[in-house]
C-alpha cells in the first residue's frame, strides 16, 4: 500500500512518514499544497493524509481539485480547526475521514486501515483466503494460524494482493503501489519477492497470469 | 441610568413638529381673528355713524329752512322708529344760548333727554362732530352722533341722533361667528397638512430606522437605498460601523484560528514523539500533552464564541446546515451503518453564526452518534413566540443506552471544572450548553422515545 502525506510541519511530516513506514506502508511526502496536489494527481496512491492548513494551496482546494479530476483514493483529513463547519466543508470537498490535531499516531493508523479496507470493499481488518490470513491491524500474515516472518516489502506485496483479491494485478501496478517515489524501481524485484513469498507461505495462493500479472483467487465455496 | 436634563428629550420628532406647528398656527389664527374683529368693529361703527349723519344732514337742512310744520316728523326723517316710544332711535335738538334751554326731541324719546357728548369728554372731529356710546333713557346702549350748527343769523344748535347700538353689536357678532368658524376650519386643514408634511418629511428617517431594525433582526446585512443628503451620511456611517464590527469579529476569529493551528501542530509533534517510547518521562509528556490539548480546545472554543457573540445582523438558514451535518456524519460513521433522519422546515432561520450552529448541533449529533445503536433523528421546529422573542428548537435523539438523570447535569457542567476532565472525554455537551447560553438559548437532556438520550437545543430564531 502506498500513501501520500501532505503536511507542512516538518516534524509532524517526518513522524507520520516514520510511523506509517513502520506500519508497512510505502510513503511519499509533500510539504505544501502545490506539491501535494501534483503528486496526488500523478501517482496512484491507495490513501492520502492531507492537512487542511497548507501553504500555497489550502487543503480543501487540493482535495476539490483531485475529486474534479476523478482521483478517488480515500483521503484522511488532518485539521487543527475542529469546528464542525470546517469538517462539513472538508467532507463536502470529498474527504473520507478526519482527525483533529493534536492526535495520537495510533488513531491515524486505525483510521487509515479502515479507509483502505472500505475502499477495497472489505468489511473486516482480517483478510482471509483459504489457509492464509492477513491481520492488517497487527501487520502480519498467518498460515493455518501460524505467523510467518516477512520483510516489510514482502508484507506490502502480500497485503496489496489480498486487498485486491480476485483481481489480476500487473507488475507495474505493484511497483507503483509498493514503493515510494524515491525508491529505485525495478520490476524484476517483484518476481523475486513473489518467489520468496511462495516459499515462505508454503502454499501456492499467488498465481502468475502470463503477460498480465499476478492474482490471488478467492476460495470457491461449495 | 443616565439622567435626562431636557424633560422633552424623549418626545418624538414627529410629535415635536406637529405640536409646535399646531401651537404656532393657533396663536397666529387667534391673533388674526382678534385683529380682524377689531377692524370690522371700526368699519361697522363708521357705517352706522354714516347713516346717523345722513339724518343729521337732513335735520340741519330742515332747521336752516325753518320747515318744521309736521309735529310727528318735523324734520322729514321718514323713519317711524323716531315716533315709537323708547324705540332706541332718537333725535334731539338743543338751541344753544337760550335760557331756559330750549330742547326739541323725537316722540320716541318720550320726554327723556340725550346727554351731550361734549360733557362726556368725547373729542370732536371736523371741529363740530362727535360720536360715541351712551346709555339711553330706556337703559339701552345707544350710538350717539352730534353736530354743532351755527346758522348765518347767529343761532346755534346742537343736533343729536341716537341709534340702537345692538344693531352694530349684532353685525359684529355675526361677523365674529363666521370668522371663528372659518378659522377653526382653517386650523383643521392646517393641522392635517402639518401631519402630512411631517410624515412625508420624516419618511426617510422611518425608512432608515426600519432598515436598522431589520439589520438587528438579521433580515439584512446593510442599509440599502438612496437617502436625502441630510441623513445619507448617517446611513453610510451605519454601514461602515457594521462593516468594521464584522471586520473586527472576522479578525478575532482568524487570530483564534491561527492560534489553534499554531498550538495544535506542535502538540501533535510532542504527543507523537512521546508515544514511541515507554519511559516514565514519555508517559508524563503524553498525559500532560493530553491535558494541554483539552485546555487549548476549551479556551479556543470559548474565545471563538466570545468573538462571535455580539455580531450584528447575522442570521442563518438552518436546513442546509443540518443537511451538511447529516452528510458529514453519514460519512464519519459509515462503518457503523447509522441512519440519520433530518426533519426541518424550509424557512427556519437561526439568529446567529452558521459556525456556532454547526458547532452546537455537530457536537450533539457527534455525541448521539457515539452512543446510538442504529439511528439518530434530528428534528428542528419553530417554537411559539414568547414576549415578542421567537425561538427554534433542534431535538437530537438517539437509540443508544441513554444517560441516567443524575449524570445529565454533570455532563453539562463539566466544562467549568475542566481540571477534573478525563482526557479524551470531550467537552462536547458542556460547550454546547455554554454556547447556547451565550445566544440566550438553552440545552436540556431527557430520555428519548427510542430508549436513548434526547437533547433539546433552544436557540433564538427569526
Amino acid at each position: 500500500m502506498r500513501l501520500l502525506v501532505v503536511e507542512d510541519d516538518r516534524d509532524l511530516n517526518r513522524q507520520l512518514v516514520k510511523a506509517l513506514g513502520q506500519a508497512g506502508y510505502a510513503v511519499d511526502s509533500a510539504f505544501d499544497g502545490e506539491e501535494g496536489q501534483f503528486l496526488g494527481e500523478t501517482e496512484p496512491y491507495d490513501a492520502v493524509i492531507l492537512d487542511l492548513g497548507l501553504p500555497k494551496i489550502d487543503g480543501v482546494s487540493v482535495l476539490e481539485a483531485w475529486r474534479v479530476t476523478g482521483r478517488k483514493m480515500p483521503v484522511l483529513v488532518l485539521t487543527a480547526r475542529d469546528g464542525w463547519s470546517d469538517k462539513v466543508r472538508g467532507f463536502d470537498a470529498g474527504a473520507d475521514d478526519y482527525v483533529t490535531k493534536p492526535f495520537h499516531i495510533e488513531e491515524i493508523l486505525a483510521r487509515l486501515r479502515a479507509l483502505v479496507r472500505r475502499a477495497t470493499g472489505h468489511a473486516s481488518s482480517d483478510l482471509v483466503c483459504g489457509p492464509i490470513r492477513v491481520d492488517t491491524r497487527a501487520g502480519r500474515v498467518l498460515v493455518h494460524g501460524e505467523p510467518i516472518r516477512l520483510t516489510s516489502h514482502e508484507y506490502r506485496l502480500m497485503s496489496y494482493l489480498m486487498h485486491h483479491i480476485g483481481r489480476i494485478i500487473s507488475r507495474t501496478e505493484l511497483v507503483e503501489h509498493l514503493y515510494d517515489q524515491d525508491f529505485d524501481r525495478d520490476s524484476n524485484t517483484i518476481e523475486v519477492f513473489v518467489g520468496r513469498l511462495r516459499k515462505k507461505l508454503g502454499v501456492d495462493v499467488i498465481k502468475t497470469i502470463r503477460g498480465l500479472g499476478y492474482l490471488i483467487e478467492p476460495p470457491t465455496t461449495l | 441610568m443616565r439622567r435626562s436634563y431636557f424633560p422633552f428629550s424623549r418626545i418624538s420628532i414627529g410629535i415635536r413638529l406637529v405640536v409646535t406647528s399646531v401651537l404656532s398656527s393657533i396663536i397666529i389664527l387667534v391673533g388674526a381673528a382678534f385683529v380682524l374683529s377689531e377692524i370690522y368693529r371700526r368699519a361697522a361703527e363708521r357705517a352706522f355713524d354714516e347713516r346717523l349723519y345722513v339724518y343729521i344732514q337732513s335735520m340741519a337742512a330742515s332747521i336752516a329752512s325753518k320747515n318744521t310744520a309736521n309735529a310727528y316728523d318735523p324734520y322729514g326723517l321718514g323713519d317711524p322708529r323716531f315716533t315709537l316710544p323708547l324705540s332706541g332711535w332718537y333725535w334731539q335738538i338743543r338751541i344753544e344760548g337760550s335760557v331756559p334751554q330750549n330742547v326739541f326731541s323725537s316722540l320716541s324719546l318720550f320726554g327723556g333727554r340725550l346727554p351731550r357728548l361734549e360733557d362726556l369728554h368725547v373729542p370732536a372731529h371736523d371741529g363740530s362732530s362727535r360720536e360715541g356710546y351712551i346709555i339711553g333713557p330706556d337703559e339701552r346702549r345707544l350710538r350717539l352722533v352730534e353736530r354743532a350748527l351755527e346758522l348765518p343769523d347767529g343761532a346755534r344748535y346742537l343736533v343729536q341722533i341716537a341709534g340702537n347700538a345692538d344693531e352694530i353689536e349684532q353685525t359684529i357678532q355675526n361677523f365674529k361667528n363666521a370668522l371663528w368658524t372659518a378659522f377653526a376650519l382653517l386650523a383643521c386643514v392646517l393641522g392635517v397638512f402639518t401631519i402630512f408634511q411631517v410624515r412625508f418629511g420624516l419618511l426617510p428617517l422611518s425608512r432608515l430606522s426600519s432598515q436598522i431594525s431589520s439589520i438587528r433582526r438579521g433580515l439584512s446585512d446593510h442599509v440599502e437605498g438612496e437617502f436625502p443628503d441630510d441623513i445619507a451620511p448617517v446611513a453610510s456611517e451605519i454601514n461602515l460601523l457594521i462593516e468594521s464590527n464584522r471586520d473586527i469579529l472576522e479578525r478575532a476569529r482568524t487570530q483564534v484560528g491561527n492560534l489553534a493551528h499554531a498550538l495544535k501542530t506542535p502538540l501533535s509533534v510532542i504527543l507523537n514523539e512521546a508515544s514511541g517510547q515507554s519511559t516514565l518521562l514519555a508517559k508524563k509528556v503524553r498525559e500532560q500533552a493530553d491535558i494541554m490539548r483539552d485546555q487549548v480546545n476549551w479556551h479556543l472554543e470559548r474565545a471563538r464564541a466570545a468573538a462571535r457573540a455580539g455580531a450584528i445582523g447575522i442570521a442563518t438558514d438552518i436546513k442546509p446546515l443540518l443537511a451538511g451535518l447529516q452528510r458529514t456524519f453519514l460519512k464519519i460513521y459509515a462503518a457503523k451503518g447509522l441512519s440519520i433522519d433530518v426533519d426541518c422546515p424550509d424557512d427556519l432561520r437561526f439568529r446567529g453564526e452558521s459556525r456556532d450552529f454547526d458547532d452546537m448541533v455537530g457536537n450533539l449529533v457527534d455525541n448521539a452518534a457515539k452512543w446510538a445503536r442504529q439511528s439518530i433523528t434530528i428534528n428542528a421546529m419553530a417554537l411559539p413566540v414568547v414576549d415578542g422573542r421567537s425561538f427554534l428548537e433542534v431535538v437530537v435523539s438517539d437509540d443508544g443506552s441513554g444517560l441516567p438523570a443524575e449524570k445529565r447535569a454533570d455532563v453539562m457542567r463539566r466544562g467549568q471544572r475542566l481540571d477534573e476532565t478525563v482526557p479524551g472525554s470531550g467537552l462536547g455537551l458542556a460547550i454546547v450548553a455554554d454556547l447556547a447560553g451565550l445566544y440566550g438559548g438553552s440545552l436540556a437532556l431527557e430520555d428519548s422515545d427510542f430508549g436513548g438520550l434526547r437533547a433539546r437545543l433552544r436557540l433564538p430564531s427569526l
